[in-house]
């Protein structure tokens, strides 16, 4: 195989999928009678026409990098983490509150709650995988079903112990962050805050530490063949958990920067509707869990949220459009990944291993 | 001379520049079994996938009974009584013999499946070839050679004519080999033609009317029967002489393997390992002769810490590693080359390099990064030495052929340099010219100090490169024999529970 085929054949479903995602968008569009042509360019505009709009899609991308990255890290060491979005609360919720209620300057502060925030979603992911490790707890359910005690947990807090009773708003939601510890924006007057920069760099790391480092190795082939990885000496148990801790911390801290960047204060549901956690994990599933692949795919995703906003704003097209063609990429996606999922099933039964 | 049943005549294939079989003559008549010997790559399987459909010649002629034929798939080519067996059995092991032997064609009327009818039409076949299966067995749950039998059945029962076998003996007991070399024999005197794919000489030796020998995708030979020996055929497989294998008395050392009384209780009541005890000394191969399925892989499973013991202790090089994580016990001076490549041995979708890495990883490392231009130049010093065939380093593991990945495994294991080596299967699927080099590495790790566990379901191999052969039976070392006092029918009867009383 010649370098040129090794780049592009990984990426040709990706792009497929894509392709037939727009075609069935175009196909809603004309439903929905609007000019196929002036609404995919309302979209384009949405999305990355000006800098406001750019600055808000990437605003928007950050949360849903972080996630993927998580969820494609602990793809890639075989875990099926489908916890992102319990773990992307409780890092929501406990960088809040660390934001709140601990005293000291506004920058550590600030450095604290992101930290909280890493620390909360890690430790949540992390029992889902004690619980696989220790009583067999099949780990693509336990993650699945803690996503709703996570936000129902967080929702109650935010509704009664730690309401906001300061302004007339009926909604349940936490109070509002001092100015002194949000995420200070990369440029004035944009939507853009520096968690972007944490989210591309994240994913540096984990391109690197996955492809040169030792433990990257050893995630890669636990992943790949866990008998394997088990005949060469490499531990299961503190990989999962280490791999499981990593996965979470980082949807935590997808969390956390949405909280200290854009919303300034845990709002229920506010962070569930916007299906931040799904979207990474879909990133990360276009991607084939690569890293540099999930930031790519997180920004075209969020993309095509704004770029659906800016439809809506100035056609008679809804906003669903953009959902459609996520719907489709979804299920192309899926396909491909269920393939190898049911595949890995059949040769080794192992639980939590998965992709 | 009678006339051919089947004719193809300069039959090339290429894939872009490079060509997989180059102008081949082949021809089979009724009743004969015609064996294709060669070495991996040498192009069998090509041939064999353009006879059955699978592929199309780039240029050549195909005619059965005289009139020219071209088969667009394997259907086409069943239709016209062309039947395959494949080396990896391609059946469903959920459902019944009678089942899996009449798929496809099913007796009953309409939508409905007439069961008993399936199970009369495979017992009529059984009686009509001489073949013994038990229709209503389910099929996972007998012996690779009954499965081989419900395969050839099944092929039979689609109305074939000429029979493709393709490595029909890898997975095999030698008993279950000589069976079927019976049973071909038999069906070939009833007027079925064969065409064998193999490369145990002696098999085919013994079974053959012709032999066709190739080499790099051109035919080198045809021989008939009685004109051939095994030199002969392997001159003209590998293009020169093999060497005898130097080999020098052993001088054994200390011990590196202590295993005492090891016993793995076994879910049915029978011990899987019963109070095994064996020990391994420095410059010495102690192979293990056995029907698989009787302890082998429980035993280098516990030794390696992939499986734990119920009771025994196992020591290496004097440190006591019964229970130990398979890394520690690695780091103790243990080598692995496992019994089965697949399941143990690699990682299929990662890179050639990668799957040579395991084991080695946390030696070729500073501070935490692996030192990747290191570890490339040791791979491809392997991929050179056992002329491993792959497109690069880069290229995913599930590309390489069984045999090229088996090189890559024995090259990794070798290196790690261990005062201990497992060998399950050394040679398992590789041709002879890898299979002279793999015996000889070994023989020269015995040389150089390290003691060699040899597990194999080939007798001819444990006599060759075994110091002293123990016999497992039934969970249990049934007996020792040194190298000079072993023979085949010693080994055979111990293998299959006898004494030598």
């Amino acid at each position: 195989m010649n370098k040129w085929t090794k780049w592009t054949l990984p990426l040709l479903q990706p792009i497929g999928a894509i392709i037939v995602g727009l075609l069935a968008g175009a196909i809603g569009i004309l439903i929905a009678g609007g000019s196929i042509l002036e609404t995919y360019a309302e979209m384009w505009k949405g999305a990355f026409g000006g800098m406001y709009f750019f600055t808000n899609t990437l605003s928007r991308a950050t949360p849903i990098i972080l996630i993927g990255l998580g969820a494609a890290f602990a793809f890639r060491a075989g875990f099926f983490n489908l916890g992102a979005e319990g773990q992307m609360v409780f890092g929501a919720l406990a960088a809040a509150l660390v934001g709140l209620y601990l005293p000291g300057p506004g920058w550590f502060v600030c450095i604290a709650a992101l930290l909280a925030g890493v620390i909360a979603g890690g430790l949540w992911s992390v029992m889902a995988g004690y619980f696989d490790a220790r009583f067999r707890v099949n780990l693509l359910i336990s993650t699945l079903l803690l996503n709703y005690v996570a936000v129902l947990f967080a929702g109650y807090l935010v509704a009664y112990p730690l309401r906001d009773r300061s302004g007339s708003a009926a909604m349940a939601q936490s109070p509002m962050l001092d100015n002194s510890v949000w995420l200070p924006k990369l440029i004035s007057g944009m939507p853009l805050h520096i968690g972007f920069v944490l989210a591309v760099l994240a994913a540096l790391i984990i391109f690197v530490l996955l492809k040169r480092s030792v433990i990257g190795y050893e995630i890669r082939m636990l992943g790949g063949n866990p008998l394997f990885a088990l005949y060469g000496g490499v531990k299961r148990g503190p990989m999962m958990i280490g791999a499981m801790f990593a996965s979470g911390g980082l949807a935590g801290l997808g969390g956390a920067v949405e909280i200290l960047g854009s919303q300034y204060r845990y709002i229920d549901g506010a962070l569930s509707t916007a299906n931040y956690a799904w979207t990474g994990i879909m990133a990360a599933l276009l991607a084939g869990s690569h890293p540099i692949g999930t930031l790519i795919a997180a920004i075209f995703l969020a993309a095509l949220q704004t770029g659906g906003m800016g439809v809506e704003r100035n056609t008679e097209v809804p906003l669903e459009v953009g959902a459609i063609i996520q719907a489709v990429l979804i299920l192309f996606i899926s396909a491909r990944f269920t393939y190898s999922f049911l595949k890995r099933r059949k040769e080794n039964k192992s639980d939590g291993t998965a992709v | 001379m009678t006339r051919m049943l089947l004719q193809m005549d300069s039959i090339t294939k290429k894939y872009g520049e490079f060509s997989a079989n180059r102008g081949i003559d082949f021809s089979l008549r009724a009743g004969e079994v015609h064996a294709i010997v060669g070495e991996n790559g040498a192009g069998k399987t090509t041939l064999m996938r353009i006879l059955y459909g699978m592929e199309q010649p780039t240029s050549g002629t195909i005619s059965l009974n005289g009139k020219a034929v071209s088969f667009a798939s394997p259907l086409d080519a069943i239709q016209h009584g062309i039947g395959m067996v494949h080396q990896h059995f391609m059946l469903f092991p959920t459902f019944t013999v009678a089942e899996n032997i009449v798929i496809g064609h099913e007796p009953g009327s309409g939508v409905r499946f007439d069961r008993k009818q399936a199970v009369s039409i495979v017992e009529e076949l059984c009686e009509t070839y001489g073949m013994k299966v038990d229709p209503e067995a389910v099929v996972s749950s007998t012996a690779p050679g009954v499965q081989q039998r419900v395969e050839i059945l099944k092929v039979l029962y689609q109305g074939a004519e000429i029979i493709i076998l393709d490595e029909p003996t890898g997975v095999l007991t030698p008993l279950e080999v000589k069976e079927l070399l019976e049973a071909i024999k038999q069906l070939s005197k009833q007027g079925k033609s064969f065409i064998l794919i193999s490369h145990k000489l002696n098999e085919v030796l013994e079974v053959a009317d012709r032999i066709t020998v190739l080499r790099d995708g051109e035919v080198t030979g045809v021989v008939n029967k009685g004109e051939a020996d095994a030199a002969l055929l392997s001159r003209l497989m590998v293009g020169r002489e093999l060497a005898d294998l130097d080999r020098r008395p052993a001088q054994p050392g200390e011990s590196v393997l202590e295993v005492s009384e090891v016993t793995i209780r076994g879910s049915k009541g029978k011990p899987v390992l019963d109070n095994v005890s064996l020990n391994v000394r420095a410059g010495e191969i102690v192979g293990v002769a056995g029907i698989s399925g009787n302890g082998q892989s429980e035993l280098l499973q516990v030794i390696s810490g992939l499986a734990s013991s119920d009771s025994g202790s196992i020591k290496l090089s004097g440190k006591d590693v019964t229970g130990m994580s398979t890394r520690s016990i690695r780091e103790h001076g243990l080598a692995h080359i496992p019994e089965d490549r697949y399941v143990w041995g690699a990682n299929r979708t990662a890179t050639v390099a990668d799957t040579g890495l395991m084991g080695h990883q946390r030696r070729l490392q500073r501070s935490g990064m692996l030192k990747l231009k290191e570890i490339r130049s040791l791979v491809s010093g392997w991929v050179q030495k056992f002329s491993i065939k792959t497109g690069s380093l880069d290229t995913s593991t599930q590309y390489l052929s069984g045999g090229n990945l088996q090189k890559l495994i024995v090259a990794r294991e070798l290196e790690q340099g261990t005062p201990f080596l497992i060998a399950a299967e050394p040679t398992r699927g590789v041709d002879i010219g890898a299979m002279e080099t793999i015996h000889g590495e070994l023989l020269k790790r015995r040389e150089e100090g390290t003691g060699i566990l040899l597990v194999s379901s080939e007798l001819t191999e444990i006599i060759k490169l075994s110091d002293r052969i123990l016999v497992m039976y039934e969970g249990r070392i049934a007996g020792e024999l040194s190298v000079n006092e072993a023979t085949e029918e010693k080994l055979g009867l111990l293998m299959a529970g006898g004494t030598l009383q």
